[in-house]
């Protein structure tokens, strides 16, 4: 299939889905069903072959069933586009849209950040090794450093490997749905730079931002999305 | 003046000091220090692709942090790396993996199964979906309290299979089999009168004596597994040895005790470790607001749009103490020395309060132990009968509430900031709960042994208050059986007749009187101080009444579906972010502290108040320890040496100074770590100073 064709499937797929009205509680119930229900497990071995669930056990923190499960969730979002099988390795890339209406990250502020870090293009559109790569960051069981790493690329809107004003600025706006008035936006970015910044430079590089969260109590359990 | 970064804006040369102009960037990315990010860019081959071609693209940095990985001693999926590299990364281990010494394929296998075994045991907690539940809803600060609220369930569960294995089963199964028992202890010294001991109702039984019973542990439930009284002093032989009762009955006391205190130690050193209390973590209140305040784990709906609005009432908050601050600072000597005397005042006023608190509770417990001795309960009638029998429990539980509502008022009063306003309610709620317990204790003891006057009239024979308490260890363990079972009554009483009818008067009432009420707020705090309370009347408890920890496991289990009932019905998530870790930390320090209170009666009770004579595995012992001492007597003379020795002074002396000194060195050593890192900090400051200076003087000379 050419890549136009499949992105047009993937919009209209997409408009399909959205013909279910969507109220609050509406995704709260799909979430809480997510956490509940187990889909029903297909064969292991028509999926991915043995050697490919090695690599994925190996190169993230799931297990065999979580990566099965992952990969139904995957699927789920556009059963037209994903095929049931990966064993010839096809190259099947899912619109932001769709990454973004997953209820674990409709509501999250930083969702397209989140999914422009993980994806192979920068823009959001993740194959299923992103897919996999960004819950498994954002699983219970990474490190702390590795996910102090990924955050900073999250926060860091204009991709230059610091953490400047702005950024800040985007950021503090996002948490507080541009509630707050300009000067306290202001006020907040100047004492998170004055309390972050080691080198004096204004703004904040990687070493500052992981010396920073390594030292802040909640961000394990903050910085965790449960799948 | 504005820090020297916010002068960027600016164009042209400034007529600052330092000569600052803000060089061109990209002489900055060419420096050293830029090249050891560990990757950049995000551009990686599919499948197996970039294994034909060689190298991926971003291999030249990757090297860097290849070469610091050392094989294989950081596991592939902690590298930050995207999926299709560490495919790559791996095909080129596996290649080098045959060469691999069998010790080194058997080191890989044990790390592959101890991976497997901790993600297995992650899965076996028990109650995970609901805590995950509520995670998702309310955030983790309300997880917390059902997090501790387990772990006490769990820490129950452990303390009642010891007391159940080493007292209450055999017991049961020695009585059962009608096994031989042969009775230790002198009772020929003793006086009669002490050894009269009959709690079970003769006569004619109104029903509702059985109900009183029942709630209060007397009656027909003392002479029960329950209670102390109900044990032999007496040695059963079984199988080839001799099960001493007694010793067992101390040891596994003194066991259950240890156990919970290294549990929780060890509880505690984990959560520390996490949250990692080095420098005044106050410090970074706002980058840890900013970074890790969003929590990623909320449902969508309602839950982020509650957090939104916290963290926006928390940034604001934050920033007018910050201003407030400021003017107190700027406050004038005179009005300085104002506030400090109103400070002083209310200081007094609140112990005033305490003081008022505790002699309520001495004089209910004093008169509800006379009231109960005097009459019989079927002359009083149900309902009064109760209301006697629990009297320093309704004044308990009253103060627990009352004080506390009154302290939040004065600290408002007292104009400190918000943060320390919170810790200090906290700090005196604590004491209140903790002392009012003492203050009970005390009260009892004072019945028991007259006031600690072993020449008073009615302590002289027996060396106890024989005719008021002829058992004063049943006595002590009713005293606690009925806190527990009024504090599950509370619970319910609260839970149909206050937070139900508030729910229904907010989603159903009329308008103004929902917005003047307001939905019920889940407060992290008074919670836990609750749960730390009832654990403190478990611990004190225990010794004189065996299944106390059982009891109160099956409460716990009742708590944790109610609360978690109430909170989804009732509650509405709470204004301010509740900081899990840092005080989840701070509640198993105020749990050691329920530990320490509850270790001083026990310790008293068992070195030096006397046994009752008439009941319980003590009987015709001098002192409850003594049975130790005959036991040890028993052993081999090189073990009899060696406990000897380790039991006396010259050896607890060194012991206590030895572990002094240890702790004076590793304050000294903590101290010179900060100043350490304190003039690293100022170090670093004063190179980027240097960097920004020297890449400035480069080019303008270019």
């Amino acid at each position: 299939m050419l890549k136009e064709e499949r992105e047009f499937l993937a919009v209209f797929n997409f408009s399909y889905l959205n013909i279910q009205p969507s109220c609050k509680d509406k995704g709260k119930e799909q979430w809480d069903k997510n956490q509940d229900s187990e889909t029903e497990m297909g064969n292991k071995q028509t999926i991915f072959t043995p050697e490919q669930l090695d690599a994925y056990q190996d190169c993230t923190f799931f297990t065999r069933k979580e990566i099965l499960r992952l990969f139904y969730r995957y699927r789920d979002l556009a059963p037209q586009l994903v095929p049931l099988s990966y064993i010839n390795k096809p190259d099947v890339k899912l619109p932001y849209e769709l990454i973004g209406s997953m209820a674990e990250l409709k509501d999250n502020p930083f969702r397209q950040r989140i999914a422009e870090v993980f994806s192979e293009d920068g823009e959001g559109n993740m194959t299923l090794d992103d897919f996999l790569d960004m819950f498994s960051v954002l699983s219970e069981m990474a490190p702390r450093d590795l996910k102090a790493y990924y955050a900073f690329k999250i926060y860091d809107f204009n991709n230059d490997d610091y953490i400047c004003k702005s950024d800040l600025e985007k950021t503090v706006n996002k948490l507080t749905r541009n509630e707050l008035t300009p000067e306290e936006v202001s006020l907040v970015c100047d004492k998170v730079i004055d309390e972050a910044d080691q080198d004096n430079d204004g703004k904040l590089s990687v070493e500052d931002f992981q010396h920073m969260i390594v030292r802040a109590p909640d961000f394990l359990s903050t910085f965790h999305i449960r799948i | 003046m504005e820090p020297r970064w916010a002068q960027t804006g600016r164009d042209g040369p400034d007529d600052d000091d330092w000569g600052q102009q803000q060089p061109p960037s990209s002489l900055f990315l060419q420096l050293p220090s830029n090249a050891t990010l560990r990757f950049r860019g995000n551009v990686a081959k599919a499948w197996g692709a970039a294994l034909d071609e060689g190298e991926p693209p971003g291999a030249p940095q990757e090297r860097d942090g290849e070469g610091a990985r050392e094989q294989e001693s950081v596991p592939l999926k902690q590298l930050p790396l995207c999926m299709a590299e560490k495919r790559i990364l791996r095909l080129r281990e596996q290649r080098v993996a045959w060469k691999r010494s069998r010790w080194e394929q058997w080191q890989v296998g044990m790390r592959h199964l101890w991976g497997q075994v901790r993600g297995a045991l992650l899965y076996a907690q028990v109650w995970r979906g609901s805590l995950h539940r509520i995670e998702g809803h309310f955030g983790t600060g309300i997880q917390s309290y059902f997090n501790f609220l387990r772990f006490l369930v769990l820490l129950n569960l452990g303390g009642a299979l010891l007391m159940v294995g080493f007292v209450v089963a055999p017991n049961a199964a020695f009585e059962g089999l009608q096994l031989n028992q042969t009775q230790r202890g002198q009772n020929s010294m003793v006086n009669r009168s002490c050894l009269q001991y009959d709690p079970t109702e003769r006569g004619l039984v109104s029903y509702f004596t059985y109900l009183m019973d029942l709630l209060s542990g007397t009656g027909f439930m003392e002479l029960t597994h329950l209670f102390y009284g109900y044990y032999q002093n007496s040695a059963v032989d079984f199988v080839g040895f001799s099960y001493n009762i007694p010793l067992a009955y101390l040891l596994s006391v003194l066991g259950y005790f240890s156990v919970c205190l290294l549990w929780i130690v060890h509880r505690a050193v984990h959560l520390l470790k996490r949250s990692l209390v080095g420098e005044n973590w106050e410090l970074s209140t706002y980058s840890h607001k900013v970074f890790a305040g969003w929590d990623f784990c909320l449902a969508p709906g309602t839950a982020a749009a509650m957090k939104h609005n916290s963290l926006r009432y928390e940034l604001r908050m934050d920033l007018e103490e910050q201003t407030l601050r400021r003017l107190m600072a700027q406050r004038s000597p005179g009005q300085r020395l104002a506030l400090f005397s109103l400070r002083g005042a209310l200081n007094l006023l609140v112990l005033g309060l305490l003081g008022a608190a505790f002699y309520g509770v001495y004089r209910a417990t004093e008169y509800s132990q006379r009231a109960q001795q005097d009459t019989s309960p079927g002359q009083q009638g149900l309902v009064l009968g109760l209301l006697v029998a629990y009297l320093p429990s309704i004044v308990i539980t009253a103060a627990n509430q009352l004080v506390p509502l009154a302290f939040g008022l004065l600290v408002r009063l007292e104009r400190y900031p918000l943060s320390l306003e919170i810790r200090l309610t906290l700090l005196r709620t604590v004491f209140l709960r903790l002392s009012s317990l003492l203050v009970l204790l005390f009260s009892l003891w004072t019945q028991i042994t007259c006031h600690g006057d072993p020449a008073a009239d009615s302590c002289r024979i027996c060396h106890y208050n024989h005719q008021q308490h002829p058992c004063w260890e049943t006595s002590v363990g009713q005293e606690m059986y009925k806190l527990l079972v009024f504090d599950l009554l509370v619970l319910l009483l609260v839970l149909l007749l206050v937070e139900f009818p508030r729910k229904l008067l907010v989603t159903h009432g009329p308008a103004p009187l929902a917005r003047l009420l307001g939905q019920q707020e889940f407060l992290v705090p008074p919670n836990v101080l609750d749960l730390v309370y009832s654990q403190t009347v478990c611990w004190v408890g225990t010794a004189f009444s065996p299944l106390l920890p059982l009891l109160h496991a099956a409460k716990f289990i009742l708590f944790f579906y109610l609360k978690k009932l109430t909170l989804f019905s009732n509650c509405r998530p709470a204004d301010r972010t509740f900081r899990a870790s840092i005080s989840s930390f701070f509640f198993l320090l105020v749990l050691l502290l329920g530990l320490a209170i509850a270790w001083v009666p026990l310790l008293y009770s068992v070195f030096v108040l006397q046994p009752s004579q008439a009941c319980g595995p003590f009987r015709g012992e001098p002192t409850m320890w003594s049975t130790l001492w005959v036991a040890i007597d028993t052993l081999p003379l090189v073990a009899r040496e060696f406990l000897q020795f380790v039991g006396s002074l010259a050896f607890a002396v060194p012991l206590f100074l030895l572990l002094c000194i240890l702790m004076f060195y590793l304050m000294a050593l903590d101290h010179s770590y900060s100043c350490l890192v304190k003039e690293l900090k100022g170090q670093l400051r004063l190179e980027g100073q240097d960097k920004v200076f020297l890449v400035t003087q480069i080019t303008e000379l270019s």
